[in-house]
C-alpha cells in the first residue's frame, strides 16, 4: 500500500495544492455523475487510460493478497464488454436500470509522482431499482494519470467494507 | 413481503407421475414457512452437510469458523493433525469460542469467562475451579464434536448421531463426480482464497434447482455467451452431453465445455502461449487416466448437485458453492474457487481472471441467475399458479443435460426426508428406469 505522506517539499506553493485537490475532487465528482447518468461508454471513452484496471476484492479478504480471489478484475476489454451488456439491456437485473447515486468524499492525494497520482477517496452507492434498495460502501484507492489540466483512471480499485454481499445478492452496476 | 397463504402444508408437495410424464411441486414448497422449519429438522439437522475443504486448514492448528445447517461450527486441524468439526459454542454459557473466521490456533479461549479449549476440543482450562463441586470433571466439558469424514478433500458433518449412513454411502453414485475432481491434480487441490459470499431473495432450492439446469444457459446467459464468442470461441448450440441421476438425491450434467478450461482445454479465450502447455498437460493426463478418463477429465464440464445443499460446477473454473436456508424466501450463498494446488501461476492467474466472467455476484452469469429465481420467488405471490413443472426428459431413455433428471432426483430425496420415509430401501429401488438413466453409451 502507499504512504500516508504527501511527496511534496516544504517549498511547495498550498495554493498549487489546493488547486489539484479541487481539480481532482472535480474529476471524481464528474465521474460519479456520469455513472450515474448511465453515461457508461462517455466514461469509458473520457475518463480511464487504454490500460485501465478495475478490481474489486472479495469481502472476506483484508489488504490485496496478490493470489486471492475477487469479484471484479475487469481490464479494458473486459469493462467494456460490461458497459455493452449493461447499456443493451442484458443484464436482467439493470433492465430496467436501476437509480444510483453516488456519494464521493475524503478526497485525498495521497501521492503526487508527477505523471500519475495516488488518489484515496470514500465512496457510497445507493442504488433502488426491482423493488430493492441496496448500498454498497467502500474504499476508492485510484491511480489517476495526469494529462494536461485533467486526468484519467488507471486503476480502480474498490474496496468494499462490507463483510459480505448477503443483503444485495449481487454487483451488477459499475462502482 | 408477506405471503398470505397459509393453508396448512400437510398436503401432497411433490407429484411424481411417471405414467403421464408429469412432475410438478407445490409452489408452498418455496414459500411457506412451515415447510421452511420442517426442512431445517428433517434435512438440515440430519443430512451430511459440506462443511468445507481440507486444503482449508493446511497446518496443524489451522481451523475456519462457518454455519453448517444454521449451526456455527469450527473445522479445525488439531495438533494431532486431526480434521474435526467443532461445536462453536461454550459448554459452559453458549458463548461463541471462535469469532475469527479463519486462523491458526493451539487453542480457544471464550472470551466470556475464559474458559479454555484444545484445537481438538478438550476443555483445558477453567478459571477458579474450586468454584465447582468435586464431581466436576473437564472431560464433561469438551467443545461438542460433530460426526464428521471427508472423501477426496471434501469435509462432511452430520448433527444427527443416528444418522445410518455413512458419507461415502450418503454420497453414493456422486463419488464419480468428486473422483472427477479431485483428479484433476496429482498433488492434491486448494481452496483459492477470497469467497464470495452473497444470497438471494429467494428459496434456497431454486438456487439447487438453478445450478443444476442448462436449460437456461442460451435463454438466460445471453451476454455470457456473446461474451465468450467476442473472445473467438464458439459455443456450441446443441451442448449435447447426459443428464444422470445419482442417488440419494444427487445428480450432475455433463457436457462440452462453452468455453476454454484452465485445467487443459485452450481454446482462443486463452492466450497462445499457453496453448502447448496445456495441451502437454492433457497428454499427461492420457498417460496416467488412459484416453477416455482423461478426455472426462480434462474436456468436459460438469455441474455436481450433491443434497441437500452443495453445488460444485467444473466449468471455465471449478466452484464449490454452499447454498443456505435463510427462511423461506432468503439464503444466503458461500462460493470458493477449487484448483490444482501445482498450478503454473500464470495459469492460476488465467483461471481466476475467466472465473470473474461467468462467477460471482458481479460475473457475467452469476447475477442474472440470482434476479431470474429472485423473479421465481415474486412470481409465486400469484398463487393463481400452484404448482412448477420439472418434467423436461422424462420420456427420455438418455435425458439430456438441457433435462430436469437431476431436479427431479433431488426432489425425490426431498420428498422421502420430509416424510421421514428414506429409510426404508424400497424407495430407493422404485423408478429404476430414470434413475439410471443418462448413463452413459
Amino acid at each position: 500500500m502507499t504512504t500516508d505522506t504527501m511527496n511534496t517539499e516544504p517549498a511547495v506553493d498550498e495554493t498549487a495544492q489546493m488547486r489539484l485537490w479541487h481539480r481532482v475532487s472535480q474529476f471524481l465528482f464528474r465521474e460519479a455523475r456520469l455513472l450515474d447518468e448511465w453515461r457508461l461508454r462517455e466514461w469509458y471513452d473520457e475518463m480511464l487510460t487504454d490500460d485501465i484496471r478495475y478490481l474489486v476484492p472479495a469481502t472476506d479478504v483484508r489488504g490485496e493478497p496478490a493470489d486471492a480471489l475477487g469479484l471484479i478484475d475487469d481490464n479494458a476489454a473486459r469493462l467494456r464488454q460490461r458497459i455493452e451488456q449493461i447499456l443493451n439491456g442484458e443484464v436482467w437485473c439493470e433492465n430496467p436500470r436501476s437509480r444510483t447515486n453516488r456519494m464521493i468524499s475524503n478526497v485525498e492525494i495521497v501521492a503526487d509522482r508527477g505523471t500519475h497520482l495516488d488518489v484515496a477517496a470514500n465512496v457510497v452507492v445507493y442504488r433502488f431499482g426491482h423493488g430493492r434498495s441496496d448500498c454498497y460502501v467502500g474504499k476508492f484507492r485510484l491511480e489517476l494519470a495526469v494529462e494536461g489540466e485533467s486526468f484519467r483512471v488507471r486503476r480502480r480499485l474498490v474496496v468494499l467494507d462490507h463483510e459480505s454481499l448477503y443483503e444485495h445478492g449481487k454487483l451488477s452496476i459499475i462502482l | 413481503m408477506t405471503i398470505e397463504l397459509q393453508r396448512p402444508v400437510d398436503g401432497q408437495i411433490v407429484f411424481d407421475d411417471p405414467e403421464n410424464l408429469s412432475f410438478r411441486v407445490d409452489r408452498r414448497a418455496y414459500t411457506d414457512d412451515d415447510v421452511a422449519a420442517q426442512e431445517i429438522t428433517k434435512i438440515f439437522d440430519r443430512c451430511w452437510l459440506y462443511v468445507g475443504h481440507e486444503s482449508e486448514v493446511p497446518e496443524l492448528g489451522s481451523y475456519v469458523s462457518r454455519d453448517v445447517g444454521g449451526r456455527p461450527v469450527v473445522m479445525a486441524r488439531g495438533s494431532d493433525g486431526v480434521i474435526r468439526v467443532l461445536a462453536n459454542s461454550c459448554p459452559h454459557r453458549g458463548a461463541l469460542i471462535c469469532s475469527q473466521s479463519t486462523g491458526q490456533a493451539r487453542s480457544f479461549r471464550c472470551p466470556y469467562h475464559d474458559w479454555t479449549f484444545s484445537n481438538q476440543g478438550d476443555l483445558v482450562g477453567v478459571p477458579l475451579p474450586d468454584g465447582y463441586g468435586p464431581g466436576f470433571r473437564k472431560s464433561d466439558f469438551g467443545l461438542a464434536r460433530h460426526r464428521s469424514d471427508s472423501y477426496r478433500g471434501f469435509v462432511f458433518a452430520t448433527f444427527d448421531p443416528e444418522q445410518p449412513l455413512t458419507l461415502t454411502e450418503h454420497l453414493a453414485g456422486a463419488t464419480e463426480y468428486l473422483d472427477l475432481i479431485a483428479d484433476q491434480s496429482e498433488v492434491g487441490m486448494e481452496v483459492i482464497q477470497g469467497a464470495q459470499l452473497h444470497g438471494a431473495r429467494a428459496n434456497w432450492k431454486l438456487m439447487m434447482e438453478n445450478s443444476v439446469d442448462i436449460y437456461h444457459f442460451r435463454a438466460l446467459h445471453k451476454r455470457y455467451v456473446s461474451y465468450i464468442e467476442s473472445l473467438g470461441t464458439m459455443a456450441p448450440r446443441r451442448r449435447g452431453g447426459f443428464a444422470r441421476a445419482l442417488g440419494r438425491g444427487h445428480g450432475a450434467n455433463e457436457l462440452v465445455p462453452a468455453a476454454a478450461r484452465p485445467l487443459a482445454y485452450w481454446t482462443p479465450m486463452f492466450p497462445p502461449e499457453v496453448r502447448s502447455r496445456m495441451e502437454a498437460t492433457a497428454a499427461r493426463f492420457v498417460e496416467r487416466f488412459g484416453a477416455e478418463r482423461a478426455q472426462r477429465i480434462t474436456g468436459a464440464n460438469r455441474a455436481l448437485m450433491i443434497f441437500p445443499n452443495l453445488m460444485i460446477i467444473d466449468a471455465i473454473g471449478i466452484t464449490i458453492r454452499k447454498i443456505d436456508p435463510v427462511s423461506a424466501g432468503q439464503m444466503s450463498i458461500t462460493s470458493v474457487a477449487l484448483a490444482p494446488q501445482d498450478e503454473d501461476p500464470d495459469i492460476r492467474e488465467l483461471r481466476k481472471s475467466h472465473y470473474l466472467t461467468f462467477l460471482g455476484p458481479a460475473g457475467f452469469a452469476t447475477p442474472d441467475d440470482i434476479e431470474i429465481i429472485e423473479s421465481c420467488q415474486r412470481g409465486y405471490l400469484n398463487r393463481t399458479l400452484r404448482h412448477s413443472d420439472l418434467s423436461r426428459g422424462m420420456a427420455k431413455e438418455v435425458p439430456e443435460t438441457t433435462d430436469e433428471l437431476p431436479a427431479r432426483e433431488f426432489w425425490r430425496q426431498w420428498d422421502r426426508l420430509m416424510h421421514d420415509d428414506d429409510r426404508e430401501e424400497g424407495h430407493h429401488l422404485t423408478r429404476r428406469a430414470e434413475r439410471q438413466g443418462g448413463q452413459r453409451r
